[in-house]
């Protein structure tokens, strides 16, 4: 039985490290049987403990140790690596935020430190991150490097990506892509990454692979109506990401009805900060994240793939079930089980680094940035990895 | 077989023809009939999809009809019926079903019709089924069918009617008449995650739904979840033989003497999105027996036998999920068929019931092609199924014989759930 460390910010109800991490605790759904890993989380850090801090209590029921530090985590009070595997959760908690609006999470402080015993010990294990590497790309790029170097294997990112899809569509690798666009809600710095990361392992699949980003540029409020007026975001797509969604704003909310936000120009009353980020991929692919606060509640998907547009909405099911991170455990568990990342930590890698740097350009006056640093190529893995049986 | 563009062009001439010979218009006019109209009852769901149209294969449908005349048998102060005949003057309300039919003529004047009894005030007899007028309302559209000497497809929402008896005459009468006639339940036709289909010719032994709601009212959808997958096995529908249902403490007892299978019974809770935590703290746990208890007050089943031998089981677990699961035992597989008929449903989860889409899409085509797009068959069995759920309720839990459901059908080929 794999022993797992857990390495989280914060673990109370609702939380990630709770969600995530319980799942390895009580079981999970998958293929219509609960089902328990054969794991045993054995130790876990948590940086912080509010009122609400569940660790205690589930170190106490599931019978293993809170320590004090990272290191002692990962050695279970020992002077050696105790673990099979490490599961980082740096979402969640009271951190600052900076002038780029970009939460400090400890991800990479959290990471380094798992790197440190790993260098120590001379044993290296497979590590899950949670959500983007860090908010700085430099970190981000030492926590994969540090993967490579020490060859263990490491996964990352949303849920989105392996959750189900509506429909259940998977673009053919090698298609050939010609424009997309992602349509998302919530706040900068959160939630605009997993817009990102439902876009990238759609685009990801397309012919010659991942060729990383060339520039950026974010930009909020009128301008953003402004440039879908001037084509700069293709109308067609817009409808078609928004006719995935269930949860449009405005008349729907007054009295049921449906209605065609885009054709009816409904989508300036209802959004009071839109924002657009704009990106330019190196072989030439353009994409655009929509984030429309107020107009809707979910998250959508267009693309133009060899004349015909393809679209689907990434179904992030209820609270409190959260089912998608039972979808996200799936990965995660046979990440710890084979050994191997079931699709690329670069994916988590490039999206990082693409959000750091719209931020930038947000702050920046809204320009357009060369991002030369987002050189960051490779393969989307051959099976489909989204919740589909 | 291949088609050369010659064939092609020629055909495509030849198409108007046959369909003016058909009688039936590019263009169809429809009617909707319907008990009420408020936000987020079934007639708004419907009814606004044709005036407004809705999302569907990635683009913003408008169905290539119009409707244009309804009528609404209780306007009450909930009504949002009048800002759409404001907005959309080309549907006129109209004060009799008659007339809605006519536009106020002599004579049918529309080219289908939609007939949505659910929602509103109406009175429930002593086994708790409310007497919705769908079978009153059908019989005063057939009036005008007769007196035209024409008829045209009819929709019919949710079940058939209350009453086995009306509601196998409305069957009986559509294919007396010749009219297509589709009728039922979203649940067949939403997504499903994962998006599966029960292979036709499968050798199906053992099958079950859970799901939530009461009575007369979600058991219907239950059965229907559970009948368009079921209707798909080897050999096709054969018909009902009994139903017996357990409420309360009987279906507890049941349960754990296990009258049905409890793997299916776990696999189809694995299939659910909203599995109430039983534990505080917790956000996704598998409850015990003893745990559904403390949140199921008022739990129902009622188990079924096809005249193939199939068995069947819809349950009702209100207070422990939100959803529809569905889970069957194949022959010679190993593993549990099971998936979820996903609803989005307003207005905790999201603003539209976009569930109806796939619905209204199923039926639109029937006004297109004069064809029922799945059978009317189906509704009619699962009619009769929630009547005799409810009549062995009635009769104190006690199995009850159900000759009358002895209704064979072939489902159709092509799968109809919604997954593009």
């Amino acid at each position: 039985m794999k022993r797992i460390a857990v390495v989280a910010t914060v673990y109370r109800y609702l939380s990630h490290a709770q969600h995530i991490g319980d799942r390895f605790l009580v079981g999970y759904p998958r293929d219509g049987a609960w089902h328990k890993p054969d794991m045993k989380v054995v130790s876990l850090y948590v940086d912080q403990k509010p009122d609400s801090d569940q660790s205690a209590a589930r170190a106490k029921e599931f019978d293993f140790q809170v320590y004090p530090t990272i290191a002692e985590t990962l050695r279970c009070g020992g002077s050696k690596l105790a673990v099979d595997a490490v599961l980082v959760i740096g979402e969640h908690g009271d951190y600052k935020r900076n002038d780029k609006g970009q939460v400090l999470y400890p991800r990479y402080e959290f990471v380094k430190q798992c790197v440190e015993v790993f260098e120590k010990d001379g044993v290296a294990v497979p590590l899950y991150n949670d959500k983007h590497l860090s908010y700085s790309f430099e970190h981000a790029k030492w926590m994969v490097d540090a993967s490579k170097r020490l060859k263990f294997p490491m996964l990352a990112g949303s849920s989105l990506p392996v959750t189900w899809r509506l429909p259940d569509i998977e673009l053919p690798l090698n298609s050939e892509i010609e424009s997309a666009l992602m349509v998302g809600y919530g706040g900068p710095d959160v939630m605009d990454f997993h817009g990102f990361e439902a876009m990238q392992c759609m685009l990801e699949r397309r012919k010659g692979g991942e060729s990383g980003v060339t520039a950026v540029q974010m930009i909020e409020g009128d301008a953003v109506w402004k440039a879908g007026e001037e084509g700069r975001y293709s109308k067609e797509l817009l409808t078609a990401a928004l006719s995935r969604s269930d949860t449009p704003q405005g008349q729907p909310v007054v009295d049921g009805r449906t209605q065609d936000l885009v054709a009816r120009r409904e989508l300036p009353k209802l959004v009071k900060t839109p924002a657009a980020y704009f990106i330019e991929y190196r072989d030439g692919l353009k994409a655009t994240l929509l984030m429309l606060n107020g107009a809707v509640k979910d998250f959508t998907f267009a693309a133009r793939v060899k004349g015909a547009v393809q679209s689907t909405q990434f179904f992030l099911s209820p609270e409190p079930n959260v089912t998608y991170s039972a979808c996200l455990v799936r990965k995660i568990e046979e990440l710890f089980d084979t050994g191997k990342a079931p699709y690329p930590v670069e994916r988590t890698l490039l999206v990082s680094g693409m959000l750091e740097s719209c931020l930038t350009s947000r702050l920046e006056g809204q320009k357009r940035l060369e991002t030369p640093h987002l050189s960051v190529q490779y393969r989307a893995p051959q099976q489909s990895q989204h919740a589909r049986t | 077989m291949k088609i050369s563009r010659r064939e092609l062009l020629v055909s495509m001439a030849a198409a108007p023809i046959v369909l003016r010979a058909q009688r039936r218009p590019a263009r169809p006019t429809l009617s909707a009939i319907c008990t009420t109209y408020f936000k987020y009852s079934h007639a708004q769901h419907i009814v606004d999809r044709f005036l407004e149209g809705y999302g569907w294969n990635g683009t913003w449908h408008h169905p290539p009809m119009d409707l244009v005349s309804i009528y609404i048998d209780q306007i009450g102060d909930n009504d949002v019926s009048k800002s759409r005949l404001q907005q959309f003057p080309t549907m006129k309300l109209y004060p009799t079903i008659a007339e809605a039919l006519t536009l106020g003529g002599s004579k049918l004047a529309v080219d289908g019709v939609i007939l949505i009894g659910e929602h509103g005030r109406y009175p429930r007899n002593e086994k708790g089924q409310t007497k919705y007028p769908r079978y009153e309302f059908f019989k005063q559209i057939v009036k005008v069918f007769e007196d035209s000497g024409r008829s045209v497809p009819v929709f019919n929402d949710k079940h058939l009617s209350w009453n086995w008896d009306w509601s196998k005459e409305m069957y009986d009468t559509s294919r007396r008449m010749g009219f297509p006639l589709m009728a039922g339940s979203s649940l067949p036709v939403t997504w499903r995650t994962p998006s599966l289909e029960m292979p036709l010719g499968s050798r199906v032994r053992e099958a079950m739904c859970i799901c939530y709601g009461g009575v007369d009212s979600y058991d219907f959808h239950g059965l229907e979840t559970l009948q368009c997958m079921v209707e798909r096995r080897r050999g096709g529908e054969t018909g009902v033989k009994w139903v017996q249902a357990y409420r309360g403490e009987n279906f507890w007892k049941a349960h754990q003497e296990g009258v049905w299978p409890k793997d299916l019974f776990e696999a189809s809770l694995c299939r659910s999105h909203t599995l109430k935590p039983v534990r505080a703290g917790f956000n996704h746990v598998m409850p015990s027996v003893d745990e559904m208890r403390t949140l199921v007050k008022d739990p129902v089943a009622y188990r079924y036998e096809h005249q193939d031998g199939l068995m069947c089981t819809m349950i009702l677990l209100h207070g422990l999920i939100e959803d529809f699961n569905f889970a069957a035992r194949l022959d010679g597989q190993q593993s549990i068929f099971s998936t979820q008929m996903y609803l989005p449903m307003p207005p905790g989860r999201t603003t539209l019931a976009n569930f109806f889409s796939p619905l209204v899409n199923n039926f639109e085509q029937m006004y297109l092609t004069g064809k029922e797009t799945y059978p009317a068959e189906r509704t009619l069995l699962t009619t009769g199924l929630t009547a005799a759920g409810v009549e062995s309720l009635f009769k104190q839990q006690a199995r009850y014989e159900t000759p009358h459901l002895a209704i064979t059908y072939q489902p159709p080929k092509a799968s109809t759930f919604w997954r593009t």
